[in-house]
């Protein structure tokens, strides 16, 4: 179950972190993988060369999910590598957590335009390709903090508060044919939050609080976007997945 | 792909396992590597064929007749699937009645028969479980609907219920954690015999496709995937959460809107 073999999906943000998990475990299940990056072209090699160990084609992209023109072309390019994309997984995102005070001009664009329009223009660049599929479906990346109120990064909450409901507006958009849905990861240990998971006392908060009694992993979460991408998932649209160790029970 | 069978070497305990979603469930753990034991309320050839077919893949499976309402008797049918295939770590609480139709007239004891089958069954399943799981843990999945989640005055004591589920899903997560992992699925409308007399008819089977975005109705397979994941290690930092499998159809507020 839950093969993924003969699909072509692009995974934005895939250099590292969740992104990069999520690459691999989509080779791992047997898809061919556009690997992008913004600018860190020597990981995302490096995440290219992984794929290639375990037999996976894949392609590396590059652009900026905030400038709508770069989006257009790094998507135009993955999707004519094999002429069609099976899926497109937009992991892409920037982290902010300032307080509310120390929130500059163009802080609170720049949070939204990356996380929360970034993954609305990847979906809609990647729409004809996708619409080549037999089988299409979109997997955006939300937070815990989409849904449950955190201490700090406003812009971050409420943009992934839209990539929630982004998420089930298109699903209902683009049905009957194109599968919409969401993960929304709790505190996972990555590159983007390194700040949180290595203060020994922010640390161990998160330990206390999650459920399961432990930070999430990347490859926690790359599984969920197995399933949703998978043919089993094949009546699963609009849904919002929290992969947090149950942290939001507390 | 050749991967290991995900469950190789597990044993799962399905309620309700002789037909439609809870048979469909036996089965997908069956060919991920599982043993099975299953039970019934009266359909005793269905459960017979169903163990055939676990055992068709070349797994382990029993059943046997047990009330889902009645705590003792869920006490028993652990029992006796621990005994028969030695250990259980995953649960999955699929039994269940519609109970009646409408909301305005409903008498106490088809509003005890709806809870106590549905909801009370599904905790005093789990509480029964509870010391039968292995050291390093399990996983219970409680098969709910989304009835639970939206209005639903023609099935007001099921969707009562079902609500209750996805509710003590989430406080036996947390009370659970970290060793067993509890989530649910809330399923929207599938084909099986419980809602045969909707798909059966052509006038409701339209109109009830038409409310679902995906453009069709569910079968018990696409319930049966979402709840291997839920078991299965892929979900092992998924707990407390329901996976709504409807094909989009909880999404719309505009249901009864023309486009």
């Amino acid at each position: 179950m839950f093969d993924l073999s003969g699909r072509v999906v692009l995974v934005t943000g895939s250099s590292r972190g969740i992104g990069r998990a999520i690459a691999l475990e989509l080779g791992r299940a047997g898809s061919d993988v556009v690997v992008h990056h913004r600018a860190n072209a020597a990981r995302a090699e490096e995440v290219r060369a992984e794929l290639s160990r375990i037999g996976v084609q894949s392609l590396t992209v590059a652009g900026d999910v905030a400038h709508p023109e770069e989006v257009a072309r790094f998507v135009r390019a993955a999707g004519e590598w094999k002429g069609r994309l099976d899926g497109v997984v937009t992991s892409a995102g920037i982290y902010r957590g300032d307080a509310t005070p120390d929130v500059g001009p163009n802080d609170f664009q720049s949070v939204l335009r990356t996380d929360l329009e970034g993954t609305f223009r990847t979906v809609q660049a990647a729409l004809p390709f996708l619409k080549k599929s037999v089988r299409p479906a979109i997997v955006t990346v939300s937070s815990v903090m989409g849904a449950h109120a955190g201490i700090g990064g406003v812009a971050y909450q409420a943009a992934k508060a839209g990539v929630e409901q982004a998420t089930r507006a298109l699903a209902l958009e683009l049905a009957p044919r194109i599968r919409v849905n969401s993960v929304a990861p709790g505190f996972i240990r990555t590159d983007i939050n390194r700040g949180g998971h290595e203060d020994p006392r922010f640390h161990a908060a998160i330990v206390a609080a999650t459920p399961l009694g432990r930070w999430g992993e990347p490859d926690d979460v790359a599984p969920a976007v197995r399933y949703l991408l998978s043919l089993e998932a094949d009546w699963v649209t609009g849904l919002v997945l929290g992969v947090d160790g149950g942290i939001p029970l507390r | 792909m050749n991967e290991i069978p995900r469950f190789a070497g597990k044993v799962a305990l399905v309620t309700g396992g002789s037909r439609g979603i809870g048979r469909a469930i036996a089965l997908a753990l069956a060919a991920e590597g599982a043993d099975v034991g299953l039970s019934y309320r009266k359909d005793a050839k269905g459960a017979r064929e169903v163990v055939a077919a676990v055992e068709h893949l070349g797994r382990r499976a029993v059943a046997f007749a047990s009330d889902a309402a009645q705590p003792d008797e869920n006490e028993d049918l652990v029992q006796k699937t621990r005994a028969q295939l030695g250990r259980i770590e995953i649960v999955v609480a699929n039994a269940g009645v519609p109970g009646p139709r409408g909301w305005e007239a409903v008498g106490v004891p088809a509003w005890r028969e709806t809870l106590e089958t549905n909801l009370v069954g599904a905790y005093s399943l789990v509480r029964a479980a509870r010391p039968h799981f292995p050291p390093g843990g399990g996983s219970v999945t409680f098969v709910s609907s989304i009835a639970g989640l939206v209005a639903a005055p023609d099935l007001l004591p099921y969707a009562a219920a079902k609500a209750g589920m996805l509710s003590i899903a989430r406080s036996l997560a947390l009370a659970l954690a970290p060793a067993i992992r509890v989530n649910a699925v809330a399923a929207g409308w599938v084909r099986t015999a419980m809602t045969a007399p909707l798909h059966e008819a052509n006038g409701p089977r339209e109109a009830l496709r038409r409310g679902i975005p995906r453009g069709r109705w569910g079968e018990p397979d696409d319930v049966a995937a979402a709840v291997v994941f839920l078991a299965s290690d892929m979900a092992r930092f998924v707990t407390g959460e329901t996976l709504v499998v409807d094909g989009g159809g909880s999404l719309r507020w505009t249901a009864g809107v023309e486009e």
